[in-house]
């Protein structure tokens, strides 16, 4: 490895870069825009779910119930129905997302020291949001006049690390390992196919300059821009979300710049077993943007998932650094705990480099 | 291993898939030559200046440049030469001096070196002043001689060139080689390709390549003689009488139409037969002429093997309201905000006129073109093609002419049937109408029986052919070919300027841009343009009258002198 020539190749592709403005700005800019769309799209949180109530008591016993729903964030009163069709309407309409069904005689059977029976009718299309709502029902209905009696017993949950439950927390330091893995390599998967489009990759492949050389100059200049828009993605997840940052922003940067070399250099060996732009585009859309949703534990947690993805997963560098982000961000991890994860990044880097020098043969075919 | 030989290259084979791009090549080059590679597009020559520069390996045999194999030893051979691959291999968007900055610091150039070479190389090409222009910006010809220029940075004792003068224009061209022998002085030995016989003739010696194999190797002179006594001209009013007799006689290998002449050659070791002399002697004047490079050419393939009869001359469609000047222009202008690309041009075009379209990159030629078929609206003055106002019928007139640009005309995923097919619905021929013109279009260039191939997998010859078909089945009044030529092999061009000569005796108006002067000749008329002014038009015997330059001299010449009266010395120092 040459140094000057290394340098030489950095300086070139610096300019080549700087002088098409509009694509370092829709580089830098398309990482934020898709920070915006999921840090906001991708809520897991319950609020404000619309409540319909039957109420066939009618007392102050059973109004106060529905008070104990409407009186969170959690729930808000859709509507008060006259009959059970036009409930199970509302429901099957989507007009609410729960019924409470307050059956005559509520308040007669509590003034007689009784328990009665309500109903809850949760609509169970979307699984997820129909547990949690469930959940906070029941909560409620347990709470219920619970107030001044004497508690045989109590449970109380923390909750850690991210204690207010919000969503954001939690998916946009996953974002930031997503976004990384997206748009640097589309970038870069142009890179050295360009060259072979234009044909003066041939001048580069009758010249002195090694494989490695070439390689190593191309990925610095887009590395620093990768590293750009990680520090964008992260100062944005922290100023605009309010995402925590509770552990080191140096060792986030350190292992950040592992992770932006790794992503390049997968940029780079799309380009180098492509022949069209085109091609790939598309390819590094297939190997990085899509799995990069699905599998590397952004939405979906990885233990739930079948044991055949789950070693799948594995493939992709992007699941390790929502560990790392996560873990930092969140938990106040550092290289004790996440050094496993940051070996195995640096190791990935490593090899799709080598990998990517070894598929440059320096011979048009 | 021998000191003397720069290259040697030993039953070099290289095939891809099942095509042998090169069968079996031995070769040597000396010390200082300027050696030329000569053949048509798909005769081998890039694969095997890519071998050379050891970019690519032989399936078999071996190259040892500059005493390195170019398989086990690659890095070496391309630590040390410079190679200029066909096409463009500049940065776009860094400027000239940039591009060679570049170049100088991968090939590990010291800085101390470098900014004498630079202002050098830089005086050579003539961009002394353009060092902070961007390589994109520069045209055609200041492209190619910077390249030569990111190549000669580190001095390196070979230079291999594909194809240098690939759409370079004649000036321009004149200063590459004008720097090649700079180099050449100093020792630098220069292996270059070409498709241009004209430009072969300055190599010390010369390869012929067809089809993957080696013809010859000699010096020009040399290939030139093989071929002496076997040219006669023949100077006749009545050229198809004269080229049937031709075509029947099987001693005759290669026949040029020319405006009022058919120049023919005769195989290797045959006279003329006295009956034939005899025949064409009544037909008009015939005499001996020197043979050119083609014509070595053309006897060592031993003719195009698929000569044919004269063709069936078809009058163009909508004859009888044809007009007598189916291309009149009258002070056309064409402005591009201040840049001016035509500039006043006055010319009109009779029916049947063959007329060549000459100038350097950038004079304005393709823009006066795209004028004339009415896909650019004209600035000032006006132009009448086949009887439509350009101006006016755009759509009228798109249906009168014929346009046929060899690169980019043709879809090379479809077959050839399919191809004809899309032009004869884009031309709306229907039912009766378009079968026959496509059986004529087939017919008259000579692709029946290659209606199910894919464009792609043609010949360069007959994709130039099928681009020729494709353009004229409509019988358009009048056809523009742009480039038409370039990349096909002697036999092949001759062929297609032989059923250029017929169209136009059924009355089409053709207008034929090239920068391959030699085809000049086959025009009536040429026109030479220059910074968007018609500069000189007349025949090239007119030409040649005025500016005194005599008819041996050839077009290039000609071209040369013209271009330096308008060149005043203001200008050059701008």
């Amino acid at each position: 490895m040459n140094g000057r020539r290394i340098i030489a190749v950095v300086v070139k592709e610096s300019r080549e870069i700087l002088r098409d403005p509009i694509t370092v700005g829709v580089s830098l800019l398309m990482p934020l825009v898709m920070l915006f769309l999921f840090g906001y799209a991708i809520s897991l949180d319950v609020r404000h779910a619309a409540l319909g109530v039957w109420d066939g008591d009618a007392t102050p016993a059973s109004r106060e119930l529905v008070e104990a729903f409407t009186g969170n964030e959690y729930f808000r009163l859709a509507a008060h129905y006259g009959s059970l069709h036009d409930l199970e309407q509302a429901l099957q309409r989507s007009e609410t997302d729960l019924v409470l069904v307050i059956p005559p005689g509520f308040a007669a059977e509590l003034a007689r020291g009784g328990r009665p029976a309500v109903q809850v009718l949760v609509d169970g299309t979307y699984s997820a949001t129909a547990l949690l709502v469930s959940g906070f029902a029941r909560a409620i209905i347990a709470g219920y006049r619970q107030q001044g009696r004497p508690q045989l017993l109590r449970l109380e949950t923390r909750v850690w690390y991210n204690p207010s439950l919000n969503s954001a927390n939690y998916v946009v330091p996953g974002l930031y390992a997503v976004i990384l893995l997206a748009f640097p390599p589309l970038l870069t998967a142009l890179g050295i196919v360009r060259e072979k489009e234009t044909g003066t990759i041939q001048s580069i492949f009758a010249s002195p300059l090694t494989a490695a050389e070439f390689i190593t100059g191309k990925l610095i200049p887009y590395s620093l821009i990768a590293f750009l828009q990680m520090v964008m993605v992260i100062a944005v997840g922290y100023a605009w979300f309010g995402v925590p940052f509770e552990g080191s922003l140096p060792f986030l940067l350190a292992a950040g710049l592992i992770y932006v070399l790794c992503t390049v250099g997968i940029g780079l060996l799309v380009s180098t077993v492509t022949r069209t732009q085109l091609v790939a585009m598309l390819l590094a859309l297939i190997v990085t943007l899509m799995p990069s949703f699905l599998f590397s534990g952004l939405l979906f947690p990885i233990f739930t998932m079948p044991e055949i993805l789950q070693i799948y997963t594995n493939v992709f560098p992007g699941r390790y650094f929502v560990d790392i982000s996560r873990g930092v961000a969140l938990k106040g991890a550092g290289l004790e705990i996440l050094g496993f994860e940051v070996a195995l990044l640096a190791l990935y880097t490593l090899t799709v480099f080598l990998l990517a020098v070894w598929r440059l043969k320096k011979k048009v075919a | 291993m021998t000191d003397e030989w720069i290259i040697e290259v030993a039953g070099l084979h290289r095939a891809f898939g099942t095509q042998q791009a090169l069968a079996g090549l031995d070769l040597q080059v000396s010390r200082g030559e300027v050696f030329g590679l000569l053949g048509p597009d798909g005769a081998g020559k890039t694969t095997l200046m890519q071998c050379l520069a050891a970019i690519l390996d032989p399936s078999d045999g071996a190259c040892r440049v500059l005493g390195f194999d170019t398989v086990r030893q690659a890095a070496e051979v391309t630590s040390r030469i410079g190679y200029m691959s066909q096409g463009f291999t500049l940065y776009d968007r860094l400027s000239v001096d940039e591009n060679l900055v570049f170049a100088a610091r991968i090939r590990g150039v010291p800085d101390s070196a470098f900014r004498e070479r630079q202002q050098r190389l830089l005086e050579m090409a003539g961009l002394t002043r353009f060092g902070e222009r961007r390589a994109g910006e520069l045209s055609g010809g200041m492209r190619k001689k910077l390249s030569l220029c990111t190549n000669l940075i580190h001095e390196p004792p070979l230079l291999l060139l594909d194809e240098p003068s690939l759409g370079v224009d004649p000036l321009s061209r004149r200063e590459l080689w004008r720097m090649l022998r700079a180099f050449r002085e100093q020792g630098t030995t220069v292996v270059l390709t070409t498709p241009y016989m004209d430009e072969a003739a300055y190599c010390d010696r010369l390869a012929f390549l067809h089809q993957g194999r080696l013809l010859a190797v000699d010096s020009p002179a040399g290939l030139r003689s093989r071929a002496e006594g076997s040219v006669y001209r023949l100077q006749t009013d009545k050229t198809i009488t004269a080229k049937e007799r031709l075509d029947a006689a099987s001693e005759v290998i290669g026949v040029q139409w020319l405006p009022g002449r058919l120049v023919f050659q005769l195989a290797a070791d045959t006279q003329l037969p006295e009956h034939l002399r005899t025949a064409l002697e009544g037909l008009g004047m015939l005499q001996p002429v020197s043979a050119e490079l083609e014509h070595a050419f053309v006897q060592l393939i031993g003719g195009g093997g698929e000569r044919r009869g004269a063709m069936p001359v078809l009058p163009v469609a909508g004859g009888e309201e044809q007009a007598a000047e189916p291309i009149a222009v009258a002070d056309l202008s064409v402005r591009f905000g201040d840049f001016t690309a035509v500039d006043g041009v006055t010319v009109n075009v009779a029916a049947g006129e063959v007329i060549g379209w000459l100038g350097p990159n950038g004079a304005g030629k393709t823009t006066l073109i795209r004028t004339l078929c009415g896909l650019q609206r004209p600035s000032a003055g006006s132009a009448r093609v086949a009887g439509q106002d350009i101006a006016r019928a755009p759509l009228a007139l798109k249906q009168r002419i014929g346009y046929m640009s060899q690169r980019f005309s043709l879809y090379p995923d479809l077959t050839v049937a399919e191809n004809l097919a899309f032009f004869a619905g884009a031309y709306g021929l229907r039912g009766e109408e378009r079968r026959s013109a496509t059986a004529w279009a087939v017919g008259m260039t000579g692709l029946e029986g290659t209606g199910a191939r894919w464009v792609g997998d043609l010949s360069g010859a007959q994709r130039q052919r099928l681009a020729l078909a494709c353009a004229v089945m409509h019988r358009p009044q009048v056809l523009f070919l742009d480039e038409p030529t370039s990349g096909v092999d002697p036999t092949s061009r001759q062929r297609f300027w032989e059923l250029i000569q017929s169209l136009a005796r059924g009355g089409m108006a053709v207008l034929v841009t090239t920068h391959y002067l030699e085809e000049a000749s086959y025009c009536h008329r040429l026109g030479l343009m220059f910074q968007g002014r018609l500069i000189a038009l007349g025949s090239p015997a007119e030409l040649q009258g005025e500016v005194g330059i005599a008819a041996g001299e050839g077009m290039e010449a000609v071209f040369m002198a013209f271009m330096e009266r308008e060149r005043s010395p203001g200008e050059a120092a701008a």
